[in-house]
């Protein structure tokens, strides 16, 4: 019986002797490419409307037919779980070669070593395409470390007729200021009957809040990479107050929306319920596809305070440092950022590219029509904001800018207390 | 307590009760099933409704065409239906073994039932993931199967040992006499007195298998290998895209299996292993 | 106690009383000769490896340092984890939910058990029924549990709140509002520990000699107080035993709350194993996740020693 047991025991830390403790990553072991071997990249797209994910599938294959030899395979990802996917992709060493997600997240891989530097690898058309603000978002340690691809603006929905019934002016210019249109949701918001001037799908604020905050001038962060330090301020205020007034001061803002999402808004302006929403730009395409007909919808210009600036937090495409083949990898954003096939996937989703060629293309094809031209007009006050240098910045939008922020918004604390929670929050994720 | 003296209006009060748990329980199913059946535009409008007015089947095509249904159904089958096999295998012959040996393991394995049972998962999971990493094993089936084989296993044993040592010993003992082996006694005596164990081990496990979520969650990457729970969280948040049908179509279709499984052995279980279960 | 031998758990998670306290029939364990080994060997082997191993790595990694990153060399660091974690209120806000979440969570469940079971134990009509749909969600998976009560909670269109704007009260966010996403996944959560609940409780009920009762009630004792003072005695030990496994299970319910509201709103909801699950696998922090994990075992187990003995008190009182 002894020897048996201790025969047991010698299987069993055979057994556990090829697990170490250490949490450092094997993979890479194919080399570089361009070899003989026709290598297979692997592309997770987080595209999820089924225009985009045929656009891209469309990219996908005729890059397959010109290339024979880096074969790219598309890998459906989906927005709601890629971060902890990515987390757990690259410590398993299971990471795609090719990684779609934004400028803000991005970061933190590149800080934890997973991102392969694209500088040497892009083509001029294709850095020249795009503007040195946005090109910024994605530059980390003087690496290049994604291709900006797709960039979303806040844009203003509203629906004519209920503006019109109010008396509410049309705007004509350019841009929208505050002012007014905080005095349009009220004016059309005094029917009583459960109708509101303005659903806004706050249910997921900070992104909003570090976004159109710019508008008034609120920049939050200070510094980058590690080095960063946070200001809550008069400016950082104004829009989460401005909010707060237009829901319990003006009534103007349906207060059930500030929990959904932007998505979750969208059939109560539909219905008719709300003459406004605020939306992420690329809902234009479920108006221009489900808007039942006596719907007359439109995109108001962009708001404007202080200025219209917005922050440019573009999708990007990243290669993974551990893959096989970095340049074929690489190669493959290169064309994707064709303004042809950029084009193709914005109209898809209807948001901006970040390549001002591939915008030309847009407004040509659509003619500006359904929205497009105050779209892609927006794009043009999109400027990089400095909560994309922030290292820790996705912890805090998680952990506490978005539950201070929806307390704020739900009328729990003060914004005295919000500023105080911000700043307090910052200091403990960034330790 | 059911011994007469009930009266009527007690019996009145049970049966007020007993519907009240009836709705509490079947309601959200009832409305389940109505949300799969009523289409997305009605949805949207709010025109949701116990019995729909407009019965579709539209959500489910589209459930199986958006949500990868057909794919993460297989992989789930699939590791299901391995996960209970091999636990089935493993267990049924280490049960005999504490519940007929004097070995120290018996209060071992017990301790261990109660130790998994208290210590949070994710204290496991980090490491586990980092060790399967070593056999790489991370983002595959066989890699998710043998996890779940793992953690029900503690349990399995702990079920099986019941039901071995209900089978009285002098049945083997006479059978020895009779000068029939080991192996045949285990073959022809006790396997088929416990059948109604494995039964219930097998579906403890394939329902655990089937439902499991966090295991999945950080295992699998790839969307080829992805089980139905793991699909399925994924379709709920779909990005603001408002699709209430197709998603309690697809939860629909997803729970069929271990309801049809469990169906099966429903009648069984309760009435076998209850009275069973009960008589000491 | 003998009388609720339940060696034959009809749902797995019924703690089944230890075989050997069934001595009566000569089942006593170790009558065999021989060896047990190469039966227990092929459980056991898989067990250490892909278990017992990790456990000890992961109560390890919580003395250390580790994080996500590529070739990066995880240090001891001694308790300097547990440090930073007496300062973490994140964390102890969360453990406070998941504290409020796991007593009313396991309360209701019993107490909603409870009833139920005794229903089924009376011969009403009906109550195939109600066993069947008492049952079911133990066949589903958690996270359709939670989408469909994600639909019974939708704002628009789940009947929660399509009644309550019938009847003119407005719009109701269950799991959108602050003061009510707790209690709304409370609830979802007893739906859930339902079943197990119950057919513990109706097998112990079974097992109350009835006798005794008849006994009682023919000395004119009302069905109440025969409840108090012949079958919560007899059941003791199964309801020590469920209430303590449920509670267990309920502090690291993780499923239910990342469909249901993901630890929403304003972090409402974030149950501590949620809480630590997105520590390690959002922000790659293993280290501290792990160090969390060890945080809640010692707490839990500590509640469970000091329940099980004041319960033993009870019981030789």
């Amino acid at each position: 019986m002894k020897h048996k047991l201790a025969l047991a025991a010698a299987a069993v830390s055979v057994a556990l002797a090829g697990c170490a403790t250490s949490t450092d990553n094997g993979g890479n072991e194919g080399g570089g490419g361009g070899g003989d071997e026709p290598v297979t990249l692997r592309f997770q797209s987080l595209a999820f409307q089924e225009t985009t994910i045929q656009a891209t599938k469309d990219i996908v294959s005729a890059w397959n037919e010109e290339n024979p030899d880096v074969q790219v395979e598309y890998v459906q990802g989906s927005w709601d779980s890629v971060q902890d996917q990515l987390v757990t992709q690259f410590q398993g060493g299971t990471a795609p070669d090719i990684i779609q997600y934004e400028s803000a997240a991005m970061s933190q891989f590149a800080e934890q070593g997973y991102l392969a530097d694209l500088s040497e690898h892009l083509s001029d058309e294709v850095m020249d395409a795009v503007s040195d603000d946005v090109w910024e978002t994605v530059t980390y340690d003087d690496q290049v470390i994604a291709a900006p691809t797709l960039l979303q603006s806040y844009v203003v929905f509203a629906n004519r007729q209920r503006l019109e019934q109010a008396g509410v002016e049309i705007p004509e210019g350019d841009t929208w200021s505050w002012d007014d249109f905080q005095a349009a949701a009220e004016a059309t918001s005094a029917g009583g009957n459960n109708k509101f001037g303005l659903g806004w799908g706050l249910g997921d604020p900070t992104a909003t809040m570090m976004s159109l905050g710019l508008n008034f001038g609120a920049d939050y962060f200070e510094g980058e990479g590690e080095d960063v330090s946070i200001d809550v301020g008069e400016a950082e205020l104004t829009l989460p107050e401005r909010i707060h007034e237009m829901v319990y001061d003006d009534g103007s803002l349906d207060p059930v929306t500030l929990t959904q999402s932007g998505g979750d808004v969208m059939p109560g302006f539909l219905k008719g319920r709300y003459a406004m929403t605020v939306q992420g730009s690329y809902n234009a395409q479920t108006l221009s596809e489900s808007a039942p007909e006596g719907l007359d919808w439109m995109v108001m210009p962009a708001l404007e305070a202080e200025s219209a600036a917005q922050a440019a937090n573009p999708q990007t495409l990243s290669v993974s440092a551990q893959s096989e083949d970095v340049e074929g990898a690489a190669a493959f954003i290169d064309y994707y950022m064709q303004p042809e096939n950029l084009a193709k996937v914005a109209m898809g989703d209807w948001l901006i590219p970040a390549s001002s060629e591939s915008a030309d293309v847009i407004l040509e094809e659509t003619g500006g029509e359904n929205g497009w031209d105050a779209i892609l007009a927006s794009g043009e006050h999109l400027t990089k904001a400095p909560f994309q240098s922030a290292l820790s910045y996705p912890q805090w939008k998680d952990q506490i800018a978005t539950p201070a922020f929806q307390r704020y918004l739900g009328d729990e604390i003060s914004a005295d207390e919000l500023a105080t929670q911000l700043t307090d929050g910052w200091e403990s994720v960034s330790r | 307590m059911s011994i007469g003296r009930t009266t009527p209006l007690a019996r009145t009060g049970q049966y007020l009760l007993l519907a009240a748990y009836v709705v509490f329980l079947g309601f959200p199913l009832l409305w389940l099933l109505s949300t799969a059946l009523t289409s997305t535009r009605d949805i949207s409008l709010g025109a949701t409704s116990l019995i729909p007015t407009s019965p579709t089947f539209e959500n489910f095509g589209d459930a199986v065409r958006r949500a990868n249904l057909v794919e993460a159904g297989r992989n789930s089958l699939v590791v299901a239906l391995a996960a209970t096999g091999i636990t089935v295998l493993l267990s049924l012959p280490a049960a005999y073994g504490l519940a007929r040996f004097r070995t120290f393991l018996r209060p071992v394995t017990l301790g261990w039932v109660l130790i998994s049972q208290v210590f949070p998962t994710i204290l496991v999971i980090i490491p586990l993931f980092l060790i399967l990493k070593q056999f790489r094993l991370v983002d595959s089936l066989p890699g998710l199967t043998i996890v779940h084989v793992v953690f029900m296993l503690p349990f399995s044993l702990w079920m099986m040992i019941g039901f071995v040592a209900n089978i009285p010993v002098d049945l083997e003992e006479a059978g020895a006499m009779d000068g029939a082996g080991r192996l045949r006694i285990l073959v022809s005596i006790v396997f088929p007195l416990l059948r109604p164990g494995v039964v219930a081990t097998a579906l403890f496990a394939f329902i655990s298998s089937w439902n499991e979520f966090l295991f999945a969650l950080v295992l699998i990457q790839s969307p080829e290998k992805v089980t139905l729970p793991l699909t399925l969280s994924r379709f709920v948040g779909a990005e603001g895209q408002v699709q209430l049908g197709a998603l309690a179509a697809a939860s629909l279709l997803a729970t069929i299996p271990s309801l049809v499984f469990f169906a099966l052995i429903q009648r069984r279980l309760t009435s076998g292993l209850l009275s069973g279960a009960v008589k000491g | 106690m003998t009388t609720t031998q339940m060696t034959s758990p009809p749902t797995p998670p019924v703690p089944p009383t230890p075989p050997d306290k069934a001595g009566a029939r000569g089942r006593k364990p170790g009558r065999l000769k021989g060896d047990a080994w190469p039966l227990l060997l092929p459980a056991l082997i898989p067990i250490a490896l892909f278990s017992v191993y990790p456990l000890l790595q992961g109560i390890y990694l919580g003395f250390t340092d580790s994080r996500a990153g590529l070739n990066r060399v995880t240090h001891f660091t001694g308790v300097e984890n547990y440090q930073d974690l007496m300062g973490n209120d994140l964390f102890w806000s969360s453990f406070r939910i998941g504290m409020i979440w796991a007593f009313s969570v396991t309360g209701l469940q019993f107490v909603a058990a409870m009833g139920l079971a005794l229903l089924l134990h009376q011969d009403l009509r009906l109550r195939w029924l109600a066993r069947t749909l008492s049952l079911v969600p133990w066949a589903m998976p958690p996270v359709v549990v939670a989408i469909m009560w994600r639909l019974m909670f939708d704002p628009n269109s789940g009947p929660i709140s399509t009644t309550s704007q019938a009847l003119g009260l407005g719009q109701l966010n269950l799991l959108g509002s602050f003061e009510t996403a707790l209690p709304a996944v409370i609830v979802v959560g007893v739906w859930s520990g339902m079943p197990h609940t119950t057919i513990t409780l109706l097998a112990g009920l079974q097992g109350v000699d009835d006798s005794v009762h008849e006994a009682a009630a023919v000395d004119g004792a009302g069905a109440w107080r025969r409840f108090r003072h012949i079958t919560l005695p007899e059941l003791r030990p199964v309801i020590v035993a469920i209430t303590s496994l449920n509670f267990v299970w309920n502090v690291n319910t993780f499923d239910l709350i990342y469909v249901l509201t993901n630890g929403g709103p304003g972090g409402r909801t974030m149950l501590p194993m949620l809480f630590a699950y997105n520590e390690a696998f959002r922000y790659g922090n293993f280290g501290t996740a792990a160090a969390m994990g060890n945080v809640m075992v010692v707490i839990i187990v500590g509640m469970l020693l000091f329940y099980l003995r004041s319960r033993l008190k009870e019981t030789k009182a």
